[in-house]
C-alpha cells in the first residue's frame, strides 16, 4: 500500500512573541481539525515523531555567523529534524509521500544567517536537499515553493547550485515582502536558468495559480528529470490570508498539491490561522493520500475581487515568455583585490535585511566559472548592524578537482585574517570552522 | 480481605488475599459462552466463610472479563441506529466504517462554532424512517436505540441536543446516546464508541445484575468491581460497558506491578494458552497507548494501555511438515509462519490454536510446553512424553536424541524470537510517541535497558533464552500461575479529569465525560483556572468514592487567543488524573 508519511511539530510551547504571526496558536486548530476528521486513522498515514537535527547536518548547507552560539535554534533544529524524519523514511521506502506539517518555518533563510528573517532561522527544505545529496546520492533535485512569499531564502542557498532547481510561484515582489523573486534571478554563471520566479498579480486564485503551474512550473519541472521533488507548502495564498493579497481556496491547494506530486511537503508561511491553515493543511494532507479533498470547504467565504480567466492566462503567458529571453549579464572580480585561486570568478554585491531583528547584512559573492561543476563559491558577509565579519567557502557537491583545490586555497588564504571563517566541504562532507585564525571544534560540546 | 478473578482465554483464575498476602488461589476451565457461570465457579473455588475468612471481611468483588471485548468481535451486540452530523470535510467512506450509518446536515467548526443548522425537513424524514425501522425491531423484541454523533460535538453538543430532543419526542421509547458523552477529538473514534457502547449496554447490565445477585445469595455484600482498559477499577454500576474492553492482558500486568518496586521499569510477559501479552511498566507507570483501544473493527477512544498480544503460548502446537500429524480438526487453520530447516526436509513451526493441554500433560499433540519439558527447562509435566512429543515430529528413521534436542530448540527459538518482536514493536511504538511540544523533544528518555518479568504457566522455562535475545534479564515473578487474579483484586482505581476552555466563546468541556458548560470567568484566567478544574476534579472524585489528595495535576497549557494583534481570550488545556496502578503485595506471601 502507498503510504503518506506525517510529522506533526506545532510547538506549542514557542512564539517569537505573544501576538507574533508566529505563534502558539498557530497550528492549534490545523491540530484539531486533523485529529477530529480522523485522518490519522487513514491506512496510509503513518505518523512519525519529531527529532532534533544535528548542527552539523545545518552547517553543510548554511553559515551560522559569527557562531552558532549566538542564535537561539531549538524549535528550528526540531523543525529541521521533523524534515530529515520523513527524508529518511522516503528513502527506506517507508512511505511514497509525505508531509512535514511543522513551524517554525524556514524558507527565508538563507546561506547566511546573522539572525530570523520572515519568522525562519534556518532552512528546513534546503538542510534536507543537501543531506539527501550527502547520505543517498541524490542527484538532483527539485523544489516548488507554493508560498504566496517569494523562497529568497532557498534561492540564494542554491542560486549558484546547477543541480537543485528552485521553481517559486509569489505574489509579486513589488508588492509584498520580501521585495524580491523577479524573473531576472535566473541563478548564477554554472546555473543559469535552475531558478525560476513566477510573480503574480495580487488577487489570483486557484485557477491562475494552477494555469502558472501548469503551463510554467512543471513543464521546467519535467525537463529538469529531478530524482525527487519537494514542495515548499506555505499556505498563504488563501484568501484569508492577513498579510498577502491572493485568493486560493483549500480545494485549490488540494489541485496545487495534486498537480505538483512532491515527494515531501514542508509547511512553510500561512497566518490566518483560523481561516485558512485547518482546511488548507486537510486538503494538502488528504490529495498527498490520495484521499477526496473536494468536501474541504472553508467556513468563511471569499469576500475579495478573484482575479482571473483569459486576462491572467495571457499575462502570464507574457510573462514566461519575457523569462525565456533573458540573459546573463556578468560582472568580473579583481582577482589580486581578492586573493582569489585561478579561474574566472564572477562578483555579485548583495544587501540582505533581516526584518525580524532589524540586521542590515552585505554580502559579497564571488562564484568561480566552471563547465564541469557548481562551482566553488566564496562569500564575505559583514553584518551592519554590529560591524561583525565573516566569510563562507563552499566546495559544491560533485567539485571538479580544480574547484575543489581553488576551495582549499581560499580557506588557506583567509582563515587567519578573517574573524570568522567556515568551510563547507559538501564534496566530502566535512565542516571546518575558524574564529579568530584557530580552528574550533564546533561539534564537540553539541554532541 | 481481597478478591480477584480473572477471565482468561482457557482459564479463569480467582484469589483472596489477606493483610497483603495470597491465601487461597482457585482455576476453573472458562466457558466462553458462560461466562457468568465461569465467574461464580472461580469464586466458589475459594474457600471464603471459613474461620479464617469470614464473609463479611471481603472489601470487594472485582472481576476482569472479556465479556464485552468477545461481544464485539463475535458481532453479539444490540441493534443500534447510528446518525452522523459530518458537515464538511473528509469524505465519511474515506474511513472503514465498520457499521452503517446515516447521515443529516448541520455542522460546526473547530472552536464548535455554529456553521449551519439542523434541516427541519430531514429531521423528519429521518423520524418516519426510524418509527417504521423501531416498529418492526419492536416486533421482533428489540429495543430502540440510537447514537447521534456530530463533527466537533465535542466542542458543542447543540445539534446532538438538538436532534436527540426531536427524536425522542418523535419516537418516545427511543434511547438515544451521543457521541459528544466521549469527549476526545476524533469523530471517527467518538461514534463507534459511543456505538459500541449502546450496542453492548443490555448485554453488560444483564451480566453485572446476574452476577450481582449471584453473589449476595452467597452472603457475599461487598461491592462487584470490573477492570477497565486502561487498568483502573471501577464499580461495576459506574463503569460504562465498552470501558471494560481488554481486561486480561491489563490484568496481569497489573499483577506483576502489584510485586514490584513503586519505581521499577520493566516488560511484562504473560505466556498464557496460546497468547501472550506483553506490557510495559515505566518508573512503576504502565504504558498508556496514546490512542484509543482497537477491537476487531472497532477504532475506539476507550482509553487502554498499551499492550500487545502475539499468538504464542504453552499450549500453542508444533506443526512438522515432514513427521506425524496427529492434527484431525483445524486442519484449515494452519498458520505456518515460520518455518525452521531442521534437515533438509522437515520444516518446524507454531500454530496459532491450541488442540487441548500439552503431551506430557495427558494431551495428544506436541506443543511449546512439550519442547520446554524437554529441554528440562520446566519440571512439571512427564519427561517421557515429552520426549515422545518431539519424537512424533520427526519421520521414524530420524529419532535420534541430538535431533530430538533440536527439534526442541529450535521450538524454544521460535517462541522466543515471536515474543521477541512483539517486545521491539512494543518499545518502537513507545519511543515514537507522537510529541508536540519542544520540551518533549528536548529530553527524551528512552536509553533504558529493561528486565523482563515473565507469567504464566510456562513462562519460567523461556526466561534465559528470552533475557539472552532480548539483552537483559528476565525472571519469573511470584505467584506467576495466578497473576493475572492478582491484578485484578490489587487493581487501584483511575481517574482522568481533562479541562479545555475557550474563554473567547466562554465554553467549557470535559474530554473524558462529554460535560460542557459556560464559562463565567475571567478572558485571561490563571490560578483561576486551575482552581476551577481542581473543583470539578475534586467533586467527581468525591462521587467516585476516591481519595482526592492522591489526585495529580499536569501542566497546564495556555494558548493566547489573537485576533488582528489584539488577545481576545485564552484556550486553556489542563488535567487532574489518577493513573494506573496497583495496591502492593507483601513479598511473603504463599499461595495455600
Ligand atoms: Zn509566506
Ligand atoms: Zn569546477
Amino acid at each position: 500500500m502507498k503510504k503518506t508519511g506525517i510529522v506533526f511539530f506545532p510547538a506549542f510551547d514557542w512564539s517569537l512573541g505573544e501576538t507574533h504571526p508566529e505563534r502558539e496558536e498557530r497550528l492549534l486548530y490545523t491540530q484539531e481539525q486533523i485529529f477530529e476528521e480522523g485522518v490519522m486513522d487513514l491506512p496510509q498515514i503513518k505518523q512519525y515523531s519529531p527529532a532534533v537535527a544535528d548542527l552539523r547536518d545545518v552547517l553543510r548547507t548554511q553559515a551560522l555567523f559569527p557562531n552558532p552560539d549566538r542564535h537561539d535554534l531549538d524549535a528550528h533544529l526540531i523543525a529541521v529534524g521533523c524534515s530529515l524524519v520523513l527524508g529518511k523514511a522516503l528513502m527506506a521506502k517507508e512511505i511514497t509521500n509525505g508531509f512535514v506539517l511543522v513551524r517554525p518555518p524556514g524558507h527565508h533563510s538563507g546561506t547566511v544567517v546573522w539572525g530570523n528573517r520572515g519568522f525562519c532561522t534556518l532552512n528546513n527544505e534546503a538542510i534536507l536537499v543537501n543531506y539527501l545529496r550527502t547520505y543517498y546520492g541524490l542527484k538532483k533535485i527539485a523544489i516548488v515553493d507554493t508560498d504566496v512569499h517569494h523562497g529568497d531564502g532557498t534561492q540564494d542557498i542554491f542560486y549558484y547550485d546547477p543541480n537543485v532547481l528552485c521553481i517559486s510561484i509569489h505574489q509579486d515582489g513589488r508588492t509584498l515582502y520580501p521585495g524580491t523573486g523577479f524573473c531576472e534571478e535566473k541563478g548564477g554563471p554554472n546555473s543559469w536558468g535552475s531558478i525560476v520566479n513566477i510573480p503574480l498579480p495580487p488577487g489570483i486564485g486557484d485557477e491562475g495559480f494552477l494555469y502558472a503551474l501548469e503551463k510554467w512550473a512543471m513543464p521546467a519541472v519535467r525537463e529538469f528529470k529531478p530524482d525527487i521533488i519537494i514542495n515548499s507548502a506555505g499556505q498563504d495564498n488563501h484568501f484569508t490570508d492577513p498579510l498577502a493579497s491572493m485568493n486560493v481556496t483549500a480545494r485549490g491547494y488540494g489541485k496545487i498539491t495534486e498537480m505538483i506530486s512532491p515527494d515531501l511537503a514542508v509547511l512553510e508561511g500561512g497566518y490566518s490561522i483560523q481561516g485558512a491553515l485547518p482546511y488548507v493543511n486537510l486538503a494538502i494532507l488528504l490529495a498527498l493520500a490520495g484521499e477526496d479533498y473536494s468536501g474541504v470547504i472553508e467556513s468563511q467565504k471569499m469576500k475579495r475581487r478573484v482575479l482571473g480567466g483569459e486576462e491572467v492566462r495571457a499575462y502570464i503567458d507574457k510573462l514566461h515568455e519575457y523569462y525565456k529571453q533573458i540573459e546573463p549579464r556578468w560582472r568580473y572580480a579583481q582577482r589580486q583585490e581578492w586573493r582569489l585561486p585561478a579561474g574566472n570568478w564572477v562578483i555579485r554585491e548583495r544587501d540582505i535585511y533581516y526584518d525580524t531583528e532589524g540586521i542590515r547584512e552585505q554580502r559579497y559573492d564571488l562564484i568561480r566559472e566552471c563547465r564541469q561543476c557548481g562551482g566553488t563559491v566564496f562569500i564575505s558577509t559583514s553584518n551592519l548592524n554590529t560591524g561583525e565579519k565573516a566569510v563562507l567557502v563552499k566546495i559544491p557537491f560533485e567539485a571538479c578537482p580544480a574547484c575543489e583545490q581553488a576551495g582549499y586555497d581560499l580557506a588557506e588564504q583567509y582563515k587567519k585574517s578573517a574573524p570568522t571563517l567556515l568551510l563547507q566541504n559538501q564534496l566530502h562532507n566535512r565542516i571546518s570552522f575558524w574564529e579568530n585564525g584557530k580552528e574550533v571544534n564546533l561539534f564537540a560540546t553539541h554532541n | 480481605m481481597k478478591i480477584g478473578i480473572d477471565v482468561g482465554g482457557t482459564y479463569t483464575d480467582a484469589v483472596l488475599i489477606d493483610s497483603g498476602q495470597v491465601r487461597q488461589t482457585g482455576k476453573v476451565p472458562t466457558k466462553q459462552d458462560r461466562l457468568l457461570d465461569t465467574v461464580l465457579e472461580a469464586l466458589d473455588s475459594l474457600d471464603i466463610g471459613a474461620k479464617a475468612f469470614p464473609r463479611e471481611k471481603v472489601e470487594n468483588i472485582p472481576v476482569s472479563t472479556t465479556l464485552v471485548t468477545n461481544a464485539i468481535l463475535q458481532n453479539r451486540l444490540s441493534a443500534v441506529e447510528l446518525i452522523l452530523l459530518p458537515g464538511s470535510g473528509m469524505k465519511l467512506d474515506s474511513l472503514a466504517w465498520p457499521v452503517p450509518y446515516r447521515v443529516l446536515g448541520g455542522e460546526l467548526d473547530y472552536r464548535g462554532r455554529r456553521v449551519a443548522d439542523l434541516d427541519s425537513h430531514e429531521m423528519q424524514q429521518l423520524a418516519e424512517i426510524l418509527k417504521e425501522k423501531f416498529l418492526q425491531a419492536k416486533q421482533q423484541g428489540e429495543k430502540a436505540l440510537a447514537v447521534v454523533s456530530g463533527k466537533f460535538a465535542h466542542r458543542n453538543y447543540i445539534l446532538e441536543q438538538q436532534l436527540a430532543a426531536y427524536l425522542r419526542k418523535e419516537i418516545p421509547d427511543l434511547t438515544v446516546a451521543l457521541g459528544s458523552e466521549w469527549g476526545q477529538t476524533n469523530f471517527f473514534r467518538r461514534s463507534l464508541t459511543a456505538y459500541l457502547n449502546l450496542a453492548t449496554r443490555d448485554l453488560f447490565s444483564d451480566f453485572r445484575d446476574k452476577l450481582t445477585k449471584a453473589v449476595r445469595a452467597r452472603g457475599l455484600n461487598a461491592p462487584i468491581k470490573i477492570l477497565k482498559a486502561d487498568g483502573g477499577m471501577q464499580q461495576a454500576e459506574n463503569i460504562r460497558p465498552v470501558e471494560s474492553v481488554y481486561s486480561g492482558p491489563v490484568a496481569s500486568l497489573l499483577g506483576v506491578l502489584a510485586q514490584s518496586q513503586p519505581e521499577e521499569s520493566y516488560i511484562v510477559v504473560d505466556v498464557g494458552g496460546t497468547t501472550t501479552d506483553i506490557g510495559l511498566v515505566l518508573s512503576g507507570r504502565p504504558l498508556l497507548s496514546s490512542k484509543g483501544a482497537h477491537i476487531g473493527n472497532f477504532l475506539t477512544n476507550v482509553p487502554s494501555l498499551a499492550v500487545r498480544s502475539v499468538a504464542v503460548g504453552g499450549d500453542s502446537v508444533i506443526l512438522s511438515a515432514a513427521g506425524k500429524q496427529t492434527t484431525s480438526e483445524g486442519e484449515e487453520n494452519i498458520n505456518i509462519e515460520e518455518n525452521i530447516n531442521i534437515e533438509e526436509n522437515i520444516n518446524i513451526s507454531l500454530a496459532d490454536y491450541r488442540l487441548g493441554p500439552a503431551y506430557c500433560l495427558g494431551g495428544n499433540n506436541p506443543t511449546t510446553t512439550d519442547a520446554l519439558r524437554y529441554l528440562g527447562l520446566i519440571d512439571f509435566g512427564d519427561y517421557i512424553r515429552a520426549e515422545e512429543a518431539m519424537a512424533l515430529l520427526l519421520p521414524e528413521d530420524m529419532r535420534e536424541i541430538p535431533r530430538l534436542r533440536n527439534v526442541a530448540q529450535k521450538v524454544l527459538n521460535l517462541m522466543v524470537e515471536k515474543i521477541a518482536l512483539t517486545i521491539e514493536a512494543l518499545i518502537k511504538q513507545w519511543k515514537e510517541e507522537p510529541a508536540y511540544k519542544i520540551w518533549q523533544v528536548l529530553n527524551p528518555q528512552h536509553d533504558y535497558i529493561f528486565p523482563i518479568k515473565l507469567s504464566g504457566g510456562g513462562a519460567g522455562g523461556i526466561a534465559e533464552a528470552l533475557g539472552q535475545r532480548m539483552n537483559t534479564t528476565a525472571g519469573l515473578a511470584k505467584h506467576s500461575m495466578v497473576v493475572n487474579a492478582i491484578g485484578a483484586a490489587m487493581a487501584r482505581p483511575t481517574f482522568s479529569w481533562t479541562l479545555n476552555l475557550d474563554t473567547n466563546l466562554r465554553r467549557y468541556r470535559i474530554e473524558e465525560t462529554g460535560e460542557q458548560g459556560e464559562w463565567r470567568g475571567s478572558l485571561r484566567p490563571h490560578r483561576e483556572v486551575e482552581q476551577f478544574l481542581k473543583d470539578l476534579a475534586s467533586k467527581q472524585a468525591k462521587k467516585m468514592g476516591l481519595d482526592e489528595s492522591q489526585l495529580e495535576t499536569e501542566p497546564f497549557d495556555y494558548f493566547p487567543l489573537i485576533e488582528g494583534y489584539l488577545t481576545v481570550g485564552q484556550i486553556v488545556r489542563g488535567r487532574v488524573h489518577l493513573p494506573p496502578g496497583a495496591f502492593q503485595l507483601q513479598n511473603s506471601g504463599l499461595p495455600a
